[in-house]
């Protein structure tokens, strides 16, 4: 799959995950515990963004090892 | 073993560092507050019994000790007749509310102070607002000198401060703000080596320039993103168009067109001199988007429309434990991840110049 693929995918996921909390009644479950659940939802994000980057370097270095193989 | 500390003790630093961030910005309890008080509004020469919510709070323990006042500045303070503790996060505390008040206000706004000796003082900013009948400041002032707010107990232990609304999103700090700072580092860094490479001609300088570039766009999106996320709980809008919203946006987007340019020219020479050219650029236009532009007006962001921002209000003493090391930890990732980024550009590199002379 092409990288942009990958976006297209992740975004159609995040996207259909929120409207999803949005139907039921997660929204009270985002603002129980004085919103600790916002915390972990950034953190979630922060994390999912650095194994996105290794997704997009693990492409890049296939690439590279495709090439060795070709000419070495 | 000796050379590879020496080399990559950076990377073990920058992790460490992080690891502290992620275990005190989780762990560290917020300090009590008060969450809501019920009714919010009252006139003048009644009796009213307000209803207070508090937050971390122990309210049945320090029963003994419970005090509660209402506040309009240093001097006017009204201390309650009676309080009635409902449960560890309730209380009850009934006032009466003088004929006049110490104002020349019709409606005036009144904090609400609540302290006992496990939780100390917390305080909610226009917790009531008072309608008066008739303005008298004189007979106002006379009947409000009685209470006086003193001894107030502090509390034991590191917390984070408690602010309504965010509540324990507090800890985003570490998480969102901090991620923009790494940026400014990462960018500035970016730039800088493409000052070099213009200097030097040096095609590592180049390389340097790009990956640092490619970073600080991944730190962006994820503060832009993370954002979101804060904002849909605390704005109520996962994108409300807000000035510092639009324009970081803007400024990643010229960053975005950086790579976009380099794909377009064919010759290296050319590419690199163009793109530092371009990246300089970039980040002259990224200073004023996040910085100037959105403190020229009214926004949701804190430290924007006129007001300083990181003040003592935004960050106390506790959250300054983490939040610096967390730039400093999320600099030092992002370094790491730039150095990969960088490797890998080199290897291509030698492999694309030797392609010729195998086929």
């Amino acid at each position: 799959m092409k990288v942009q693929n990958w976006i297209l995918t992740a975004l159609i996921f995040f996207f259909t995950l929120s409207s999803a909390t949005a139907q039921s009644n997660s929204g009270d479950f985002m603002r129980s515990m004085g919103k600790m659940y916002v915390v972990v939802a950034v953190i979630v994000a922060v994390f999912m963004g650095i194994v996105l980057f290794l997704v997009f370097l693990d492409r890049r270095l296939t690439k590279i090892e495709n090439q060795i193989k070709d000419h070495g | 073993m000796d050379r590879l500390i020496k080399k990559n003790w950076w990377k073990a630093l920058g992790v460490l560092i992080l690891l502290y961030v992620f275990v005190m910005g989780m762990l560290v309890p917020l300090k009590p507050g008060i969450t809501q008080v019920t009714p919010s509004a009252t006139r003048t020469n009644s009796q009213i019994v307000l209803d207070v919510q508090g937050y971390n709070t122990h309210f049945d323990e320090a029963k003994d000790t419970m005090r509660i006042w209402i506040k309009m500045d240093d001097e006017y303070i009204l201390a309650a007749t009676r309080i009635t503790v409902k449960g560890p996060t309730q209380v009850e505390a009934a006032f009466e509310i003088p004929a006049y008040l110490p104002s020349d206000r019709r409606v005036q706004d009144f904090a609400l102070v609540i302290d006992n000796h496990i939780d100390g003082a917390a305080v909610r900013p226009n917790a009531l607002l008072v309608t008066q009948d008739s303005i008298d400041l004189a007979m106002g002032q006379t009947v409000w000198r009685s209470d006086r707010m003193e001894n107030l107990h502090q509390l034991k232990g590191i917390t984070f401060p408690f602010r309504n609304i965010l509540g324990e999103t507090i800890r985003n700090t570490y998480f969102h703000v901090s991620l923009w700072l790494a940026m400014m580092i990462i960018f500035t860094a970016a730039m800088v080596y493409s000052i070099k490479y213009l200097r030097k001609q040096e095609r590592r300088f180049d390389h340097w320039a790009a990956a640092l570039t490619t970073v600080g766009l991944l730190l962006g999106g994820l503060g832009l993103l993370t954002g979101a996320i804060w904002a849909e709980y605390t704005w109520g809008k996962f994108w409300s168009w807000d000035i510092k919203q639009f324009t970081t946006l803007i400024a990643l987007l010229i960053y975005f067109a950086y790579f976009v340019l380099r794909r377009s020219f064919p010759d290296e020479a050319q590419q690199a001199r163009i793109s530092a050219v371009y990246n300089i650029f970039a980040f002259v236009a990224l200073i004023p988007l996040i910085y100037v532009l959105p403190r020229l007006t009214d926004s949701l962001h804190p430290g924007n429309g006129g007001n300083p921002a990181f003040g003592s209000e935004d960050l106390d003493s506790t959250m300054r434990m983490v939040f610096y090391p967390a730039v400093i930890g999320w600099t030092l990732l992002s370094c790491w991840i730039a150095s990969l980024l960088y490797r890998t550009a080199v290897i291509e590199e030698h492999l694309w110049d030797e392609e010729p002379t195998h086929d």
